[in-house]
């Protein structure tokens, strides 16, 4: 069952502010992270990427994933401070058809003289809240025992 | 024409079966080429769904079907990975695969268990336009998902020396589409270009152009007369560049080096591919008749190696029908054999620069070996990995051929994560 991308998480993924970085790795375990800005919603629950190059690590990342099963991560860092981790599958990729086209077009109109090789689809698995006053409210409330004596001596 | 094969399917190890002794191996392109191998059957649900508007039907093509037909049916699939499979409708008797439509979507089916959902190929605009000279575009070039094919003719010398491969039905092919559909028997440079023009227009639908037509033996050296046409239409089809090369693959006869050479100096022509078809010199002997008299399986090979010096390592290739090694009664009795003589020869080739592809062999009813069987899956996964092994290992590239700019090699899909 995919994680449903709430309203706040959607706009920060549409928002050309968002610093959005994606992770994958490779058939070695090896990572690879790079930053993104052509992460957007899908408009059907999905994400989309668009990868620019055929022979880059993060798309052949996400041909080995698609082959071979496994996830990838999304961060999204948004102008107000809002994080959010998405983990998530690439499960389709196109390479042509009219979503291709569109973004083609797009791109070219936007970016100049660039080529396209491809739209990935990520389904997303799990959205994760990594605002720090979120994630340490999580840590405290599962760990109580993970902290320093001295943050609660007399 | 109906095949009169029966493949009983079913009676081999189940796919899952089989691919469990390959874990490395990806399943999607493991489907490809098992769907390829059975080839696929559109259920009136799915015939109902197809949209001319909008998908690709059948258009010309060098090489027939297994059904024998030329009916208004789906050109080919695309699954979720981005991979082509080229596949044509098949005899329900055969055990194809099945293409439904179900819940808005066109799904692959096998013994009644949907498997994936997969895409029809997308029509190009210039499907439905008229050359000037009132053609049918869709006849002068086909389009596959991100490749323009010109099939500049589909006669082929060998055949009128009673010397075809006996795969091969490209003549039987011609005939039927000349008097069914009107295809011409050999295409005008003008109307290509002018094609072609119209199909770049498309924005991001096209990454290369792949001429290909049968053997012509004429000329005052051996293939004179072929390189004369290609150079004609590859010039034509050069003026709509602004760029003296464009990527670009001739699938041709083997061409001496002046052939090559001029060739590559007098035209856009980036890579250039001659078809060994099988890693043989015995069998390419039985198999290519015609091939092996008028150049023979050291001089085809002796070209292939020269084209390197002219074309680049990496620019060149060789095709084989992968699995026709194992047709009796000369072939190879068992597959293992075949593997490690064609697996063998790849090497030699690519060592020398050479990168070696093959096409799943399917009997076509066209063609001298109609009765004949293909090998196994398990056969067939070996090969496409062990061509990709060396490939790998030779630090080779195939991007004029890959999943991509061709689509029809399950080994070169694996050229993905190379």
């Amino acid at each position: 069952m995919p994680a449903t991308l709430t309203p706040d998480v959607i706009a920060l993924l549409d928002s050309a502010e968002t610093v959005k970085v994606l992770a994958t790795v490779d058939a070695n375990g090896a990572p690879d992270a790079v930053e993104k800005p052509s992460l957007h919603h899908g408009g059907d629950g999905t994400i989309h990427v668009l990868e620019f190059l055929e022979t880059s690590a993060a798309n052949r990342n996400l041909t080995h994933t698609i082959w071979y099963g496994g996830s990838i991560s999304v961060a999204l860092h948004g102008a107000d401070g809002h994080r959010v981790q998405i983990k998530g599958r690439p499960v389709k990729l196109h390479i042509t058809g009219p979503l291709f086209q569109q973004h083609y077009v797009r791109a070219r109109e936007t970016l100049g003289d660039v080529d396209l090789a491809g739209v990935w689809v990520i389904e997303p698995d799990e959205v994760i809240d990594e605002r720090f006053e979120k994630v340490r409210a999580r840590e405290d409330a599962a760990h109580p025992d993970f902290i320093h004596l001295d943050r609660i001596a007399v | 024409m109906v095949a009169l094969l029966k493949e009983i399917y079913r009676a081999e190890p189940s796919f899952d079966e089989v691919l469990a002794k390959h874990p490395r191996f990806p399943r999607l392109i493991a489907r490809k080429i098992d769907v390829q191998r059975r080839g696929v059957h559109y259920t009136e649900a799915a015939e109902k769904a197809v949209d001319p508007a909008v998908h690709q039907l059948r258009s010309p093509y060098i090489f027939g079907s297994r059904d024998g037909e030329i009916k208004p049916l789906p050109e080919s699939l695309l699954l979720r990975d981005g991979t082509t499979i080229l596949v044509d409708p098949t005899p329900l008797d055969q055990n194809p695969y099945v293409v439904d439509y179900r819940e808005g979507r066109f799904v692959l089916v096998d013994g009644g268990e949907q498997l994936e959902e997969v895409d029809l190929w997308p029509k190009p605009v210039y499907y439905d336009k008229l050359t000037t000279s009132g053609l049918p575009m869709s006849h002068i070039v086909s389009a596959r998902p991100q490749r323009l094919n010109v099939f500049q003719s589909s006669f082929c010398y060998f055949w009128a020396d009673k010397e075809g491969c006996q795969f091969c039905d490209i003549v039987t092919h011609t005939k039927q589409q000349r008097e069914e559909i009107g295809v011409p028997n050999r295409l005008r440079p003008e109307d290509v270009k002018e094609t072609i023009a119209e199909a770049l227009k498309e924005p991001g639908r096209f990454t290369n152009l792949c001429l290909t037509a049968g053997s012509v033996t004429k000329g005052k050296e051996i293939f004179d007369l072929e390189v004369e046409f290609y150079i004609e239409l590859l010039q034509a089809i050069g003026e709509n560049f602004r760029t003296k090369k464009f990527p670009s693959q001739l699938i041709a006869s083997a061409f001496n080096e002046k052939q090559l050479a001029r060739l590559y100096n007098e035209t856009g022509l980036t890579s250039y591919t001659t078809d060994l078809e099988v890693l043989n010199e015995e069998l390419f002997g039985w198999i290519c008749p015609g091939k092996a008299r008028q150049v023979g399986y050291q001089g085809w090979k002796q070209r292939l190696v020269n084209a390197v010096d002219i074309f680049g390592r990496g620019n060149v290739g060789t095709g084989i029908v992968g699995g026709v090694e194992t047709a009796q009664p000369s072939g190879f009795k068992s597959e293992h054999d075949a593997l490690q003589s064609t697996l063998s020869e790849a090497d030699w080739l690519a060592a020398r620069g050479v990168t070696t592809v093959y096409i799943v062999w399917v009997p076509r009813p066209g063609s001298a070996f109609r009765d004949q069987k293909a090998p196994s899956l398990d056969y067939f996964i070996r090969l496409a990995q062990g061509l990709q092994d060396i490939r790998a290992s030779h630090g080779l590239k195939v991007d004029f051929d890959d999943y991509r700019r061709c689509g029809n090699h399950p080994d070169s899909d694996l050229a993905r994560l190379q």
